[in-house]
This record gives structure tokens, C-alpha cells and sequence, in this order.
């Protein structure tokens, strides 16, 4: 078995309020920088093993699907390399 | 100089042997300072003399063990030691002051003050309150979320450490100004709003994930707390009384419980005893902990199974010192010595030394004295909550304390010896400067006054941080921090613990910095005033008190003398109170490149209630009903916010008033159980125009006051004067007009009269005293510019 | 069934917190209320000798990935099959605060189409956001299944929330239809209002966490699964209530509003077996 390193990202969908990035956008705003906006997203770093990348990712997948994510409001992304 | 020069290793133990027998006196300070020791030359020197005794040189882990028990944090030198003061020596301020007040009352209901991680009282004759108050300051200062957080996991597992299920927190806290200007922070100071909200956010998450209210507590600002942040965390417990297990003996089994043990939080003791400097951001990183609710959450359930089962015959948290302090000051305790296996520590990273294992303040760890016929049980226990515990040692009887690491003897100390610091003496002086009446002319336009007082930084509400904090869990919060429709600043909160009886506890702070500027005893006994007169205010009595000091570096005479001062009031008012002192934690060294920080004292009061049935909320009930000032106004605006909001410094601060103040609350008290008394408030910061506005805007009426018959002292000529002086021992009462007469036959032998009357629509108004209307405002005005100052922090 | 007999269970993990004042509420109706580690049932104990059972508040798993997530997938996939025999015998289900995020996460609630395998709706960080700890008025919908509200005679209660998550959403392109259904399936039970009853529209703070709809609490199709962001147990003595001190001259009523729902499942029980 070889071991994967993933890179899971979970943010909001976008159309959802983010209210920790429009508190933290008005913040930085109060502070006098031009800020625009401000997104908040969640990252994650696994490590796990599997047989192939395609098996990695599928695990991955179902990883996010079944606990990282809430399909109402999240969306997520992941990246698989070879651990080294 | 480097370390191999003077080091050898002790096998392959990981420990490193250090020559100090025959060092010089410059090389053994070397030595304390490249360890990071934080021991001073004489006691390196008496160091040096034990192990010349033993003939032999010490390791490192054995330095570093005497490094952190003679520490500051962890023995409290500058408390305990010698002070030479303008009036003659003083052996030890602890015993001279504090904890002679205690002696002296020693009242029944005290079960263990000043020797046990918490003081407890008797609630009633089945249970017991225990309580502790810690300070947080250093490590908040430099990572204000987790060093907050951390400080409230600390002082939870102080009331945790004598078997007690922690019902209540508590946090008093002192940040710069929020707009202080970015450009003129030095280097390695963080800026107040970051301070402010990192803090506020670690008290919040540590409380709220851990299911302990959040029920008291006080926010001040000032430009001397923007280079030393204040952060005092309280924690309150409750425990049956026959549950309370200190008696472990030689044979039973050291068992380490909860998180594992990483290189997080070295040296935070020797930290803590220091002042900070630019570089300490960079030097202390390591002393910053990291918290983890969840885990003590889970370590706070098996305690109290544990208690309840009377398994074990000790218990200590891990805070200040790791299990240096812990392992040692249980063998003291108990008269014993013990023996450790450090191999049998679970750590979280590999590659510790023995010395840092041993020291490491890594968070949410216990330690339990179990005898060895309950360790199958107590593991059990342990088990089934998910909670790692690991036996390490056991206690001997031969006063030693002896460590293995890897198979070999890596220390072999005598406990009488690690608890005999040299001891210390140092010079006090006092400031003698005579503060002049500062008194600025009359200003007339008073309603602008009492608005502009109302939204200040100190008076305004807090509600912006209370309602981050979950104030309601575990369902016994009877009085609230914010009070009813209108959220009005409650004096005291009260706490019904149990289900099958109505007594309840109250718990109540004090604290003045302002005055902490001018006069420190002044300041001390006020701070015991207001502290006693917020508990009174809900219905308190049979009240104890705890001490928590933040002061500059006491190796300075005036910091010393100013301290002494404040000891002093602290014995002088408490004594007349007949209020004993159970607990306190002092944390000295606050200094910065900005200077050191202003005295500040706080005292929490931890009374009881017969009946919460009867507690008494501060907002204004039936419109018609009188409401009595009870006490009397000196001209004494030193410090008060007053004279702060017109940039005025100096002048007389409050001064408490024997026998008079001790009689006020008793008769207040009195008052409060034969039921004549529907609102209370005490009176503070802002003086009577504010108390008098709060009570007004947190009901649903008004209120209209005249202050001709105000009782004050002759000098109080001036409107401005008596509605802003901060006097103390002073409450406002609403008293329901068909009691009024018995209210005014149980108040007769102190100052009181009835100054106004509850009214029914939004007006609240105030005569002055040539019958001229000083103040026509609305209440929901005032409440508007009230909680205005509390969108400032966030 | 007697009430005294009525046995119920009140489910605890790590970081779980809520779960004293819970069992005093519900004793104090008169039934048999026991806290039980998650561990014990799901090895040493059966869920099935229980009548009814309570997912308290808390920060279960330190609330960690997301409010309730890392609890609802455990329960599920550790005694999903006993949770379903149980909900499918009409032994009611109660979640509260934290308990409420985890029967969501769990696919629990709402059901629209029986348990869900993912999450149907969210409870999302409040906007405001942050923390929040305050006393709300909630109105029941009178046109709504849950067997807790039957004893509720009046049309407002006033309950504490103290929650960061708690703002009840739906997907978006799914909401309007999403929310269509729980009104027409009779599942939507308490709204965010003010005192008077007029819903709080949004407003903050009479909406304290932005909730879609002013939402507060929803059950299952069928009435026995029932969640709330509020905590009645905060609610249930008098004393409780952060102004009884406003009756002067009386003591605090015995009770607060809390306790109905308690009884409402009380009754439900004593009927039902």
C-alpha cells in the first residue's frame, strides 16, 4: 500500500452569507485597507493509504461527501499526490 | 560559555550532568541564565552548597526542578519573603496581611484557605464551595486567544484539583484603549482591539465548549494596560463536603491523567517572573500552551466519578511548573518522598529531554494519589471516559525525590530541601507625595456629563462580549450578568447549585485601577468595599474573599512599597468586614517598554443567600415606590470618571468608613430578608448619576431623584460633586411605599433618605440642589447611549 | 404506560454538556431520565429498552469539522439500524441545541423522504456571527405534527438559545421547494418572534442567528423526531426566566415554558404504550 497525501479544501457555496468573512471583511476595512471581500474556507491535510491515486481520490471523495462537507451549504475540492 | 563545557551526559539517560561544585559565581549565573533557571545568585550559590554536600554535581532536570519551584509563579518569594518598609520589616506580607485575616476571624464555615489549589467554604452542612481566581496576564499578552483560554482550562482545573465540580467562571479584564494609535506601540506590543478580542474569544471558547457558565466578571481599559494586558480568570466549584480527599500516604500510586505531555509551555513559569521585553514574543513562543476544552471536559467527568466513588486519596492539577510542582508539592503535602518513572509519561512528540518532560506545562493533565487497591477501578473510570491515564511513580517515605529515565537515576533531591529557597528580602518605599484637592470648576451642563459617562469605556455595557460567553448552561443561573427586558448591569450573580434546595451563592467582583493610580490602600480597601457591596446589593452575606494583584517589578522599592500598601488595606478593610480571605494568586513583573503597569487589585466575593427566592435585581419595579440612598457622599473624586472624563489626575480617593461601612451592608441585608426591598444597586464608577440611571433604564419605568436631602458631608456643595462622586459603601434602594416606614426603622442608625420616587413613564429627571432640574432625560435614551459603548470592542 | 415507568435516555459524547439540567427537567415531569455514554449504548447497553431518547446540547467532538457532524455520521453508522427500529415504533427523539445540529447531520431531520444519507438542510454559523447567548420568543405553529407541543396552549414561549451555529438553511436552489414541503408536511413547530408574536421577519437580534424563515424547530413528517436550537431545560423552572425578579412581591412561578414540551412528550408516552 502506498500512502497519498490530500489536500481537501471546503468552502461555502457560493449565494451563502459567510458571516466570519463579512465580519472579518469589515474589520480589515475598519482598519483602512481596501478590502473587497473575504472568504473563510476550511483546509485539510490527509494522509492515508490506498492501492492507486484513483483509489485515493475516490476515498477522498466519499471523505468529503460523507462527514467534511454539508452538501446544503458546502462546497469542496481536494488534490491527491503521493505522500513522500 | 557553552553548555558542554560545563556538562557531561548521565549515560544514556538523556539527561546531562552540570558542573556547578566548583564553579565560579559568574560562571554558576551563566548557568542559570543559558538553562533559563531564573535563579538569582544567591540562590544559585545555595544550590551550589546542597550538592557539595552531596558530593556530587546535579543534572539538569534537577536544576531545572529547583528552577521552577523557587520561581516567583510557583512559590511566591516576593508574598513570602522579607520586606524592609519605612515603618519597620515585614516577615511576610501572606501571613502580616492576607492570610491573617483568616487567622484572626477563623470562622467555622472555612474548611482549607491558602493551602489547597482552591479555598473552600461550607455551603451548608452537606456541601462545600470551592474557589480560585488566577491571573493570565504574560501569556495572554503574548498569544491573547490561547493564553486566555489556557488560563481559564488552568484555574478550572484548580477547583478540579481539590475534587470540586466547577459550576462558574469568572474574568476580570484590563486591555489599552481599543483606538489606541497603531504608531505608537512599541515593537512586540500587540495592539489592544487584537489583545481585546483574541482574550474575549478564549474565555468564551474554553467556558461555552466545557458547559461552565460564565456569570461575573469586568472589563476595564487604560493606557497603562496596553503594554501588560490584564487577564483574571475565576472559576467557582462545588463538592460534597465528605468527597473532600487529601490524605494520600506513602505506597499510593501517581497517576498522570489526560493530555499528553509535548515541549508546550516550557519555562512559562520562569516567564511569568519576568518582565516582558521586545524580544519576548520571539524568546517565549514555547511558553505559549495550547487549549483543548474537550479533553478536560472529558477529565472533569472522570474526576467527579472518581470523587464520588472515593477512589482516590489526592489530587493536583498540572499548571505553573508541569509536574515538577505537582510531584513536589504533593510529597510535601503529605510527608513523603516519591519516586517517578519518566519513561512512563505518554508524550506527544519524541525527542524530549528528561528535564523538559518533566517541566513541560503542557495543558488538560491532572494528577491523582491512588491507592493501589483502587487503581483497577479509577483506570476503569478513566477508560471508559476516553481519557488517557498513565500511573508514573508512587510516594515512599524516604523524602526523596528520585526520577528514571531509560534505566538510570537522573535525580535525588530532598523535598525538605526543594521547599527552602533562600529567603528573600527587599526594600519598600512609599510614596509620600500629598494629593491635592484637584477639583476642576463646577461645570453645569450635567446631562451631557452623565451621557458621555454612560457610554465611557468603563461604564459602558458589556453586553457585546456577556452574550459570547453562555452564561445559562447548567441551568442554576438565577441572577444573570444582564438583567431582564433591557439587559441591565446586574451587581452580582447568583447560583442555585442544588436542585433540592433553595440557598444559593453569590458571586461579585471589585475593582478600581483609576484609584490604583493615586493611592493603593485606598484602592485596596475600596476594591473590598465594592466587591462586598455588590454581594450585599443581590441579597449576600457570610462573605469570603479572594485577592488576585497585578503589579510592576517588586525588585523596584515604590512597586514593593505600593503593594505593601495595598496588603495592608486588604487586612485593615477585610478585619472590619470580619470577611476572611480563602485564596488569592498575585502576578507581579508587569512591566513593558511603555512602563510598568498601574497597581491593580481585584477582589471577588463569594457570599450566600439563604433563598434565591429573595435575590434582588437592580431595575426599577412600581412606579410610586421611594427610592433611599443609603451611606454618605464625600468629597472624594480622586480617581473616579468624573475627574477621568475631565482629563483631571490626583486627588482623594474613596476612602472606606469603619464601623459605618460594615453596619450599612448588615442593615441592607436585614432589609433585603424582611423583604422591604424590591430593586438594590450599589454605587460606583459614575457615582450616583449613573447607578440611578442603570437602575432606571434596566426597568420598564423612570425615575425622578432630588438631591437636596442626599447625606453628605458638608463639603459636598456642588451638584456636579454629589452626583459623581464615587464615595463608597453607598446603594440605592427602591423600597415598596407600604413598607417604607419599617425600611426607614431598620436603617435609622445609618445615613439614608429617600431621594426619589419610581416613576411610570420614560423621564428620568434630577433636581439639583437649589431645587433647579440638572438632568431631563428619557431612559431608553440613556439605555441607547449606554450599549453604544459597548459597540466599541467589537 | 405509567410516567414513572417511561425510561428515558439521554445520550452523551465528549464535549456533551447539557445533559444534567436535561434529566432534571425531565425527571422533575416524573419520568425516568438516565445519562448514558455513547460508548455504553453502542456496546454494553440497548437502545431499545428506552422510551424515548435525547440528543442534549453540548460541543460534541469540540464541534470540530462542523456543529454536530462528527456525532451524527458516529450515531448512524454505529446504531443507525437500531435508531431506525426505534423512530419506526413511534418512541419520540428530542435534539437540542447541539443535539438538533446532530440529528441534521445525521439525515435525521427533516426527512422529507425518510433518513437522508446526507444532510438535507444545515444549521450554519450565525450571521451575526459569533457566539450568542440570550432569551428569545418563539410562536408554535399550530399546524405541525410534533407530539412536544401538544400540551402548548399559548402561542409564544420564551426560551434561551446559546449557540454559533444555529442559523437554519437550505440549499439554495432547492430552498423554496425545500420549505414549501416542511410547512405542507406539517413539520415546521417554532419560529423566532417578538413578544407580542409577530415574527422577527430576520431581524436580529429577535432572530438571533439569521435562520431562514425565522426557523427554530422542526420535526419529522410523523411528529416523534423533533429538533430546536433553544434549550427548554434552561427554561423550566421560574426562577430560570431572566426577569422573574420583575414579579414583586411574588415569588417566581414555579415553571417556565421550558417544561411543556417535556410534558407534551410525557403525555404522548403514557397515551401511546
Amino acid at each position: 500500500m502506498q500512502h497519498w497525501k490530500a489536500r481537501v479544501e471546503i468552502s461555502l457555496k457560493p449565494g451563502h452569507v459567510d458571516p466570519e468573512g463579512e465580519t472579518t471583511c469589515q474589520s480589515l476595512r475598519d482598519l483602512t485597507y481596501p478590502v473587497k471581500s473575504v472568504a473563510v474556507s476550511k483546509i485539510y491535510t490527509i494522509t492515508l493509504e490506498a492501492e492507486a491515486q484513483a483509489d485515493a481520490e475516490s476515498q477522498i471523495k466519499e471523505i468529503c461527501q460523507r462527514l467534511l462537507a454539508n452538501p446544503t451549504k458546502d462546497d469542496f475540492t481536494y488534490q491527491v499526490a503521493e505522500a513522500k | 560559555m557553552n553548555l558542554t563545557e560545563v556538562a557531561d551526559t548521565v549515560e544514556d539517560s538523556g539527561a546531562l550532568r552540570i558542573h556547578i561544585i566548583n564553579a565560579t559565581e559568574n560562571q554558576l549565573q551563566r548557568i542559570s541564565s543559558q538553562l533559563k533557571l531564573g535563579l538569582n545568585p544567591t540562590e544559585m550559590k545555595t544550590v551550589q552548597a546542597y550538592f557539595t554536600k552531596q558530593g556530587r554535581n546535579p543534572t539538569d532536570l534537577e536544576l531545572q526542578t529547583v528552577g521552577q519551584t523557587w520561581s516567583e509563579h510557583c512559590f511566591h518569594k516576593v508574598f513570602k519573603g522579607t520586606i524592609h518598609t519605612p515603618e519597620g520589616k515585614i516577615r511576610s506580607l501572606l501571613k502580616t496581611y492576607i492570610s491573617r485575616v483568616t487567622r484572626e476571624l477563623n470562622p467555622p464555615w472555612c474548611i482549607s484557605v491558602f493551602e489547597d489549589n482552591a479555598g473552600i467554604i461550607e455551603f451548608n452542612k452537606d456541601y462545600a464551595i470551592a474557589a480560585k481566581v488566577e491571573t493570565h496576564n504574560h501569556p495572554s499578552a503574548i498569544e491573547p486567544f490561547g493564553g486566555a483560554a489556557t488560563g481559564v482550562g488552568g484555574v478550572i482545573r484548580d477547583v478540579l484539583g481539590v475534587w470540586a465540580d466547577p459550576i462558574a467562571c469568572t474574568d476580570v479584564l484590563g486591555f489599552g484603549p481599543l483606538d489606541f494609535n497603531h504608531e505608537n506601540l512599541p515593537p512586540g506590543v500587540k495592539h489592544p482591539m487584537y489583545l481585546f478580542r483574541g482574550v474575549t474569544a478564549g474565555i468564551g471558547c474554553y467556558g461555552n465548549n466545557m458547559g461552565i457558565p460564565t456569570v461575573n466578571g469586568a472589563i476595564y481599559f487604560d493606557e497603562s494596560y496596553v503594554g501588560n494586558v490584564v487577564v483574571y480568570c475565576g472559576c467557582i466549584g462545588f463538592l460534597p463536603k465528605t468527597k473532600y480527599a487529601q490524605n494520600a500516604q506513602k505506597g499510593d500510586i501517581l497517576l498522570l491523567a489526560g493530555g499528553r505531555t509535548g515541549r508546550d509551555g516550557i519555562h512559562g513559569v520562569t516567564f511569568a517572573s519576568t518582565e516582558l521585553t521586545k524580544e519576548s514574543e520571539e524568546a517565549s513562543r514555547p511558553a505559549v500552551q495550547i487549549a483543548n476544552p474537550i479533553e478536560e471536559e472529558k477529565l472533569k467527568r472522570a474526576i467527579i466519578r472518581i470523587r464520588d466513588r472515593s477512589l482516590g486519596s489526592g489530587i493536583t492539577d498540572l499548571g505553573g511548573g508541569g509536574l515538577s510542582s505537582a510531584i513536589g508539592e504533593m510529597a510535601r503535602r503529605f510527608r513523603c518522598g516519591a519516586h517517578i518513572r519518566l519513561d512512563a509519561v505518554p508524550l506527544r512528540q519524541r525527542g524530549l529531554a528528561p528535564w523538559e518532560i518533566y517541566i513541560s506545562e503542557s495543558q488538560e493533565r491532572m494528577l491523582l494519589l491512588i491507592p493501589p487497591e483502587n487503581a483497577k477501578a479509577v483506570l476503569e473510570v478513566f477508560d471508559e471516559e476516553d481519557v488517557e491515564a498513565t500511573p508514573i511513580g508512587e510516594l515512599t517515605e524516604d523524602g526523596k525525590l528520585k526520577i528514571v529515565s531509560k534505566g538510570v537515576e537522573v535525580a535525588n533531591l530532598d523535598i525538605t530541601f526543594l521547599f527552602a529557597p533562600p529567603p528573600v528580602e527587599r526594600i519598600a518605599t512609599y510614596d509620600e507625595s500629598q494629593h491635592e484637592d484637584a477639583t476642576p470648576p463646577e461645570s453645569h451642563d450635567l446631562e451631557k456629563s452623565l451621557v458621555r459617562l454612560l457610554a465611557s469605556s468603563d461604564i459602558a455595557s458589556r453586553e457585546a462580549v456577556v452574550r459570547t460567553y453562555d452564561h445559562e448552561v447548567q441551568g442554576h443561573t438565577v441572577l444573570k450578568p444582564l438583567h431582564g427586558e433591557f439587559g441591565g448591569p446586574n451587581d452580582a450573580a447568583v447560583i442555585k447549585p442544588l436542585d433540592e434546595s433553595w440557598r444559593g451563592l453569590v458571586i461579585s467582583c471589585g475593582m478600581n485601577p483609576q484609584y490604583g493610580k493615586v493611592a493603593t490602600y485606598r484602592m485596596a480597601t475600596s476594591a473590598v468595599d465594592e466587591a462586598i457591596r455588590n454581594n450585599t446589593a443581590v441579597g449576600g452575606r457570610r462573605i469570603a474573599l479572594l485577592d488576585n494583584f497585578t503589579w510592576g517589578n517588586p525588585e523596584k522599592p515604590d512597586r514593593l512599597g505600593s503593594l505593601v500598601q495595598a496588603c495592608k488595606g486588604c487586612y485593615d478593610s477585610a478585619k472590619n468586614f470580619m470577611t476572611p480571605f480563602i485564596s488569592g494568586k498575585d502576578s507581579l513583573y508587569n512591566e513593558s517598554p511603555l512602563g510598568p503597569i498601574t497597581p491593580t487589585l481585584l477582589i471577588t466575593a463569594i457570599g450566600i443567600i439563604p433563598d434565591i427566592r429573595n435575590a434582588i435585581s437592580l431595575d426599577l419595579k412600581v412606579p410610586g415606590n421611594p427610592v433611599y440612598i443609603v451611606g454618605q457622599t464625600f468629597r472624594e473624586l480622586g480617581g473616579s470618571q468624573y475627574f477621568r472624563l475631565k482629563g483631571i489626575r490626583g486627588g482623594s480617593v474613596p476612602e472606606v468608613r469603619f464601623p459605618q461601612a460594615k453596619d450599612i451592608m448588615d442593615t441592607i441585608v436585614e432589609a433585603i430578608d424582611r423583604r422591604l426591598v424590591v430593586a438594590c444597586h450599589d454605587i460606583s464608577e459614575g457615582g450616583l448619576a449613573v447607578a440611578a440611571a442603570e437602575m432606571a433604564f434596566s426597568g420598564r419605568g423612570g425615575l425622578s431623584l432630588d438631591l437636596k436631602d442626599v447625606p453628605r458631608e458638608k463639603t459636598v456643595n456642588r451638584n456636579d460633586l454629589l452626583l459623581f462622586s464615587e464615595s463608597n459603601s453607598r446603594l440605592l434602594v427602591e423600597v415598596p411605599e407600604k413598607h417604607a416606614k419599617e425600611f426607614e426603622s431598620i436603617v435609622t442608625d445609618v445615613p439614608h433618605a429617600s431621594i426619589g420616587r419610581v416613576l411610570k413613564d420614560d423621564n428620568f429627571l434630577v433636581k439639583g440642589l437649589q431645587g433647579r432640574p440638572l438632568v431631563t432625560a428619557d431612559t431608553r435614551e440613556l439605555l441607547a447611549r449606554w450599549n453604544m459603548g459597548s459597540e466599541g470592542g467589537r | 404506560m405509567n410516567r414513572d415507568e417511561i425510561r428515558v435516555c439521554i445520550l452523551r459524547v465528549a464535549g456533551t454538556n447539557c445533559d444534567r439540567e436535561t434529566k432534571t427537567a425531565l425527571q422533575d415531569v416524573g419520568m425516568t431520565a438516565e445519562v448514558v455514554h455513547f460508548k455504553q449504548l453502542s456496546t454494553k447497553e440497548n437502545l431499545m429498552e428506552y422510551d424515548m431518547l435525547v440528543v442534549p446540547g453540548g460541543f460534541s467532538h469540540g464541534d470540530y469539522v462542523r456543529a454536530g457532524a462528527i456525532w451524527g455520521k458516529k450515531l448512524m453508522a454505529t446504531m443507525g439500524k437500531d435508531i431506525r427500529r426505534f423512530m419506526d415504533e413511534g418512541r419520540p427523539i428530542l435534539g437540542i441545541c447541539n443535539g438538533f445540529q446532530v440529528l441534521i447531520e445525521a439525515g435525521l431531520l427533516p426527512q422529507s423522504q425518510g433518513v437522508s444519507r446526507f444532510p438535507e438542510a444545515a444549521l450554519a454559523s450565525n450571521s451575526p456571527s459569533g457566539y450568542n447567548c440570550r432569551w428569545v420568543y418563539l410562536r408554535l405553529e399550530t399546524a405541525n405534527t410534533s407530539i412536544f407541543t401538544k400540551r402548548i396552549l399559548k402561542r409564544t414561549l420564551r426560551i434561551p438559545v446559546a449557540h454559533a451555529e444555529g442559523r437554519f438553511l437550505f440549499e439554495g436552489k432547492k430552498a423554496d421547494r425545500q420549505l414549501e414541503e416542511l410547512i405542507n408536511n406539517r413539520q415546521l413547530v417554532f419560529r423566532y418572534c417578538h413578544e407580542d408574536g409577530e415574527y422577527a421577519d430576520g431581524k436580529y437580534p429577535i432572530n438571533p442567528n439569521g435562520s431562514l424563515y425565522d426557523i427554530a424547530g422542526i420535526c419529522s413528517p410523523c411528529g416523534t423526531v423533533f429538533g430546536l436550537m433553544p434549550h427548554p431545560e434552561r427554561a423550566y423552572f421560574g426562577w430560570q426566566s431572566p426577569n422573574w425578579t420583575m414579579e414583586t412581591g411574588k415569588e417566581p412561578a414555579p415553571y417556565g415554558d421550558g417544561g411543556l414540551l417535556f410534558e407534551s412528550a410525557a403525555e404522548y408516552l403514557e397515551k401511546k404504550f
